[in-house]
């Protein structure tokens, strides 16, 4: 009779392995929308394509800019809460229950902070989805990982609350290997962006 | 292999509708994807018969263009999306757990969750015909700018296909996840039965490319409805990267809809010639060549475009064709010097390798590109997409249904039936598809709602369109035997065909639980080498 | 009595099939007859490309459909032994790979060879026609001091035939002369495909494509948009008309004809 091996076996359990084909699949989600930008900027005269500006979009004040400091800082708060959500994963390896709580929450706190951080610049921004090529890859990608970062958030959310019930212990806490693993993945696809968008200008 | 005793809950039985509608056992799971895609099979069969209606005389005013467009994008996206590739899903659902030897899938609620995803994104996906506009109705490929002209029923065709894409990806884990962790002792990777790679392949191939098809539905849904410039020159976007990003799901989706199927044939074709398959590790390596191959070959759908780079895409899409070739030859090995019995699986089969060989072959006049700036976007690629896919698809679909319904239902469906069925099948889709070809050779473009009188296509075009209702005829001996069937009782043994692999080396229909023992395995062949040691099976 | 019974209706599809096989081989080998020759120097060698093809695909469905028939026949159950188990041989399989990889890619070399033997550039003195594509009909535009032949560089002034699906454009073009095509787009991808070229180019909005060909006869034939486009592709069709040089000049002095005194491009519907 075939064994549902998990608690035996050494290494990945199978949650854990379905959980990183998931993850790879995100990846090539992720690689689609990268590759459009690519696309986009290869094809580009200039960019930011200013020249595709018609004279309405102008007259409205649309810019094509980008400013890079609150980005910048943004990415800082969401690496920071990366390192601190692999730290609780290290406190319950160890069976430091206090360890994951604050772990936990500081992470949260932190990519909610990440979340509003986006939300604001987007507010300060001189141009939409609509405006070239420039706008619509701008808010898709970033788009679509705010998504994922909220996504996340939940994860890490749920991962709280069952903490607080005292659902993981050093032997048992997979939820919490998953949810890293994911705000890992999410943290390097940010980074990949920040680099891309802004940096590579 | 100790016998685990199941406790059983005395007294309580769910109802029969909220056992189904609850379950997640894996059994019950693939039955429910077998009626559902089985249901759009035919659903995409009577679309199919509009259309070769209204094409069947010159000048013919049967549908109006309009109405035409949609019905040809709705034939196919029902065929592709609700039917053939979710159907393996089916077959896979119930038989890889089983031909390894576990008691049910890695994730039984992801499973669940799978299948639930199907029902509301077919009803979604056909609703379109209800509202303002009509359904999407620019081909099941969708081209921009085109795409971004239709009516809100192309965006629930988009969120549709999504939800299906989300389904076959999360499968996908499930089945991979399935495989490398829960097969029986004993049963090494190079043992594990030959559908059940195909299945793995495919559950790749699902993995890694349907997200990338999830990216460019994503930017088509935000071109027509938030303005974007993806794929508007006018904002700086190109048209054609929707073809590069489409296609690049597109075509391993291709192989999604065929290997399964391969499988299914090389597991039918050794029972029913009584050898094993020949070189079953140079089919293991040839599937996952086609899968790795089928990465790099995107761009022959797009020879036309003046933007691809020819010599590459050509050279890729011929080396495609080599591994293809092995498994060819892999069948005509099994058969070779076997004992063959020409049992309705074995039929559809044989139907399968013969039509397959066709659609091969037709595929390389369109590899090499000179030849396919002529025959790209006519009859002949028509021609050349149901060879593979009903020829080889369907049949193998069918196959799968006669060789496996014994141990899924208990009970055999009735040989003649069943090679009645062949028969008229096998007759009408070479009526059907064969004419396509030379239609194809004489200029007559895919797509079209109406040709005139003097194209000189009618002829041939009648004839398409009396093979297709042939087809249509030859289902009525399959619902025949499936209702005669069903009246019977559920009397089969364990392995009424003599199977090897171990789904027969439990009763029919299975436990639950699937197998109170296990026979040891030590080949691909558990129960061959089982009766060859004397061990009943 | 079930076995028998078995056989004998076996038998019966085994004839039906094989006898379909063959049928299909013999309608393959009058479909060489079907794919029409070409009426320019590039179609004549795609299509001799094409018949290269078509031999190695009747010689590979002829023995591999042969070899299957054969297995078939002579292979069938008579009796309850087990036949040898063999499950596979390395040299087998050798040729199993070899065989299709030599097909495979000589085919590909050949294929590869015709694709530069057709790229033929276009002289800038070459006459070049301007096909604009639109839902649901066809612009054909000539630059009237960019008219290959004969041209009067100080010609001014382009004319420009419009159809509609009801009135279908005839597109003019002289015979034994190359002849540049570039496509443009305003709406969707269109697709500009005249049969007796043998050849296909898109219209693809942001895009200019282009090709050159040489005709080499005279006639009237067919041509059709081949990428879904709307509601009315299937009305998009238009006829390529290939004339002597003289005739040519004689249509272009008649259209425009109708343009002196006038310098904005002139539209004309196809006689």
């Amino acid at each position: 009779m075939a064994a549902h091996g998990a608690a035996e076996r050494q290494g990945l359990s199978n949650p854990m392995l379905g959980f990183i084909l998931f993850l790879s699949s995100e990846v090539m989600f992720f690689g689609g929308l990268f590759a459009a930008y690519f696309i986009a900027r290869a094809d580009a005269v200039s960019w930011p394509p200013e020249e595709l500006l018609t004279p309405q979009q102008i007259a409205d004040g649309v810019k094509l800019e980008l400013e890079i400091l609150l980005p910048a800082i943004a990415t800082g708060i969401l690496v920071l809460s990366s390192l601190t959500m692999q730290w609780a994963v290290w406190q319950i390896q160890k069976g430091n229950q206090a360890g994951l709580l604050w772990g936990l929450f500081i992470s949260l706190a932190l990519g909610l902070i990440f979340l509003t951080a986006q939300m604001y610049d987007y507010s300060q921004l001189h141009f939409r989805a609509d405006d070239t090529i420039f706008g619509t890859t701008f808010y898709t990608l970033t788009g679509f990982h705010g998504a994922h970062v909220a996504g996340g958030a939940l994860f890490m959310f749920v991962v709280l609350v069952r903490s607080l019930g005292g659902q993981f212990t050093a032997k048992n806490h997979e939820a919490v290997e998953a949810c890293s693993m994911y705000w890992h993945f999410v943290d390097v696809v940010w980074i990949a962006l920040f680099t891309i968008l802004y940096i590579i200008q | 292999m100790a016998s685990v005793a199941i406790p059983q809950l005395s007294g309580y039985r769910r109802p029969a509708v909220l056992d189904w509608i609850m379950t997640v056992d894996h059994k019950k799971l693939g039955i429910l994807y077998l009626y559902f895609t089985l249901f759009f099979f035919a659903v995409g069969g009577i679309l199919a018969l509009l259309v070769r209606t209204q094409l069947s005389v010159a000048d013919s005013t049967f549908v109006g263009n309009d109405a035409y467009n949609q019905i040809f994008t709705m034939h196919a996206s029902a065929m592709l999306f609700l039917f053939i590739i979710p159907v393996w899903a089916g077959f896979g659902n119930y038989f890889v757990p089983l031909q390894i030897g576990a008691a049910d899938m890695a994730f039984p609620r992801i499973n669940a969750l799978s299948f639930w995803l199907l029902p509301p994104a077919g009803i979604l996906m056909f609703s379109g015909f209800l509202v303002d506009g009509g359904s999407a109705n620019a081909g099941w490929t969708a081209y921009s700018p085109l795409a971004q002209q239709a009516g809100v029923g192309m965006d629930m065709w988009i969120v549709a296909v999504f939800m299906l894409g989300a389904s076959s990806t999360i499968g996908a884990a499930n089945f991979l996840v399935t495989m490398f962790r829960m097969r029986a002792p004993g049963m090494t990777m190079f043992r594990m039965p030959i559908f059940c790679w195909t299945m793995l392949v495919t559950a790749l191939l699902q993995l890694l490319a349907t997200p990338v098809l999830a990216a460019a539905l994503a930017m088509l849904f935000i071109d027509r409805n938030y303005g974007g410039s993806f794929f508007d020159p006018n904002g700086g976007g190109n048209v054609v990267l929707w073809q590069n990003v489409f296609w690049f799901y597109s075509h391993p989706a291709v192989y999604i809809m065929i290997l399964p199927g391969m499988g299914i044939v090389s597991e039918i074709l050794p029972v029913f010639s009584r050898k094993p398959l020949f070189g079953y590790k140079a089919f293991v390596f040839a599937t996952i060549a086609i899968g790795a191959l089928g990465f790099s070959v995107w761009a022959h759908h797009m020879f036309t475009t003046g933007s691809v780079l020819l010599p590459f895409f050509g050279f890729m899409t011929f080396m495609i064709g080599i591994p293809t070739g092995v498994k060819i030859f892999n069948w005509l090995g099994t058969l070779w010097g076997g004992s063959i019995s020409f049992t309705t699986p074995m039929l559809f089969a044989l139907g399968f390798v013969s039509m397959f060989l066709i659609g091969g072959i037709n595929g390389t006049f369109s590899a090499a590109v000179p030849v396919d700036f002529a025959l790209h976007d006519t009859y002949f690629v028509v021609a050349h997409i149901h060879y593979v896919l009903f020829g080889g698809s369907v049949f193998a679909v069918f196959a799968g249904l006669y060789y496996w319904f014994p141990k899924i239902w208990g009970r055999m469906l009735d040989e003649r039936l069943g090679r009645l069925h062949f028969t008229f099948m096998f007759i009408g889709f070479n009526l059907a598809f064969f004419p396509m070809h030379m239609l194809g050779l004489d200029g007559m473009p895919r797509r079209i709602a109406v040709y005139s009188e003097d194209a000189g296509w009618e002829t041939l075009n009648m004839i398409s369109t009396l093979g297709a209702f042939t087809i249509a005829v030859s289902m009525i001996p399959f619902l025949i035997a499936v209702v005669w069937a069903f009246m019977r009782p559920q009397d089969q043994p364990d392995n009424p065909w003599e199977g090897n692999t171990l789904e027969w080396a439990t009763s029919s229909p299975p436990p639950e639980h699937n197998f109170d023992s296990l026979p040891p395995v030590r080949s691909e062949r558990p129960l061959f080498d089982a009766r060859q040691n004397g061990d009943g099976h | 009595m079930r076995r028998v019974l078995l056989r004998r209706g076996s038998r019966l599809v085994a004839v039906a099939t094989a006898a379909s096989l063959l049928a299909l081989a013999a309608l393959g080998s009058a479909s060489a007859a079907i794919q029409p020759g070409g009426i320019t120097d590039e179609a004549r060698k795609m299509h001799d490309l094409f018949i290269i093809v078509l031999i190695f695909a009747l010689v590979v469905f002829a023995l591999v459909g042969g070899a299957l028939v054969y297995a078939l026949i002579r292979y069938r159950r008579r009796d309850d032994e087990l036949p040898p188990q063999f499950h596979g041989g390395t040299r087998i399989e050798v040729l199993m790979v070899g065989i299709p990889a030599i097909i495979t890619i000589a085919l590909f070399v050949i294929s590869m060879i015709t694709l530069v033997d057709i790229d033929d550039d276009a002289d800038p003195d070459d006459l070049t026609i301007e096909v604009t594509g639109f839902q649901f009909s066809w612009q054909f535009a000539y630059n009237l001091n960019d008219l290959g032949l004969n041209s009067d560089p100080n010609a001014e002034g382009t004319l420009a035939i419009i159809g509609t699906p009801s009135a279908e454009p005839v597109l003019v073009m002289p015979v034994d002369e190359a002849v540049e095509f570039v496509l443009v787009s305003n709406d969707v991808i269109h697709s500009f495909y005249v049969r007796d070229f043998l050849y296909k180019l898109d219209l693809i909005p942001g895009r200019q494509n282009d090709f050159t060909v040489t005709a080499r006869e005279t006639g009237d034939y067919r041509a059709q948009c081949a990428e879904l486009c709307g509601l009315n592709h299937s009305l998009m069709r238009f006829t390529l008309r290939v004339v002597e040089r003289a005739e040519f000049d004689a249509w272009i002095a008649e259209q425009a004809a109708k343009q002196r005194g006038d310098d904005a491009p002139l539209s004309v519907q196809a006689p």
